[in-house]
């Protein structure tokens, strides 16, 4: 069964796109985080559904320039374990 | 506070107490921000106290230990002679770590036509000297070590101490200053040596009036000069390192340094005198919108 995930909700966090960066300040902790691509389009294409790796990359190829692939999931997969170890997405049970 | 002398001091927004086991520093202090205003009430936000660091020690080769409100456990004590140093160093101490109304920005600023320059940089990029060289051309001094960057308003508060010149900085400015502008000389202290300059009478006079921030420069001194471009992540991130209380501030210091970021022009400036310097600024002034 496929691990679920969540996003912190929106209105938590406040998102400043910079530049080539955007800047996430989690109001929760007080961090500022400094995201690159495809972070940001992660976290608005989960929004505040609970949702699985897989269909997170389904969403980003329907909704960005991202073809949907071995290599788009692997890459989905790496941004959201390091989102969770930020503490920006959480891991749901129940999947 | 029994046995301590008193002064208390106003520079911008911020009212210090200094509290000293000797006169003399106190005294000096006097002389030196003469011009500044007189407190009416006693109150200070900071207190900033100059104490011997054992006893004996105000008289046996005497020792400055500062303490306040703020402090830092690791501050050496400096000799007498260098208690001017002393009281400079407590009184940004306790802005560093204690002031909360305003973002505090480790940077330089000048004003003009109601708008201000900020210059922020490592120590040694030149960011007090080209402040104290634009201060004596036409600009008004706003400070040398912090500008205030007001989180509702955006606008910058001027905190114009003495200013603080290292090195060979000091003959640089000795060359265009009269010598009843200057403090004492402080050879070998800990950051080298230190000599004070008071601001221009106006800077004092003017201390109350904020400034729109308008450019923000990244000086560094001793490289063939150029101007060169900055994405706003980098801006964004040196801030966050020029600033003592962004954390501190938490939201409200992400909201003020993200509008400054967005709003206010900035470049890197490489330079090797201060002539050149005020070249590369006045042309980038002149096309200010």
């Amino acid at each position: 069964m496929s691990q679920l995930y969540r996003a912190a909700t929106p209105n938590k966090l406040i998102q400043h796109p910079l530049d080539s960066m955007t800047l996430i300040f989690q109001k929760s902790s007080g961090i500022t985080h400094i995201v690159a691509d495809p972070v940001p389009a992660i976290l608005e294409v989960m929004a505040e559904d609970t949702v699985t790796a897989d269909a997170i990359t389904h969403r980003l190829s329907a909704g960005f320039d991202l073809e949907e692939s071995a290599d788009a999931a692997d890459i989905v997969l790496a941004r959201l374990v390091e989102l969770c170890s930020l503490g920006l997405v959480e891991q749901v049970d129940g999947g | 506070m029994n046995g301590l002398n008193h002064l208390f001091l106003t520079v911008g927004p911020a009212r210090f107490r200094l509290a000293s086991s000797w006169q003399e520093p106190l005294d000096q202090l006097a002389s030196l921000y003469k011009t500044y205003p007189a407190s009416y009430d006693d109150y200070a936000d900071f207190t900033v106290r100059l104490e011997p660091e054992k006893p004996w020690r105000r008289f046996v080769r005497p020792s400055v230990h500062i303490s306040g409100d703020y402090w830092l456990p690791d501050a050496a004590p400096l000799p007498l002679s260098q208690s001017l140093l002393a009281a400079e160093m407590g009184m940004n101490l306790q802005m560093a770590l204690g002031w909360r109304r305003h973002l505090l920005l480790h940077a330089s600023s000048v004003e003009k036509d109601g708008k201000a320059l900020l210059m922020t940089g490592l120590s040694g990029s030149g960011k007090s000297t080209l402040s104290a060289m634009l201060a004596e051309k036409g600009w008004r001094f706003m400070g040398d070590e912090f500008a205030l960057l007001n989180p509702d308003t955006g606008m910058v508060h001027s905190f114009p101490r003495l200013i603080s010149l290292k090195n060979e900085a000091i003959a640089a400015m000795q060359a265009i200053l009269p010598i009843n502008r200057f403090g004492p000389m402080m050879k070998g202290t800990p950051k080298g040596d230190i000599r004070h300059i008071i601001p221009p009478l106006n800077a004092v006079n003017r201390m109350k009036e904020t400034a729109k921030p308008a450019l923000l420069l990244f000086p560094r001194f001793g490289y063939d000069p150029v101007l060169r471009d900055m994405g706003k992540s980098e801006v964004f991130v040196r801030l966050t390192q020029a600033s003592t209380n962004y954390v501190a501030l938490g939201e409200t210091g992400f909201r003020a340094l993200t509008r400054f970021v967005d709003t206010v022009p900035t470049k890197a400036m490489d330079y090797q005198s201060g002539e050149q310097a005020e070249e590369m600024i006045d042309s980038l002034w002149s096309k200010l919108p």
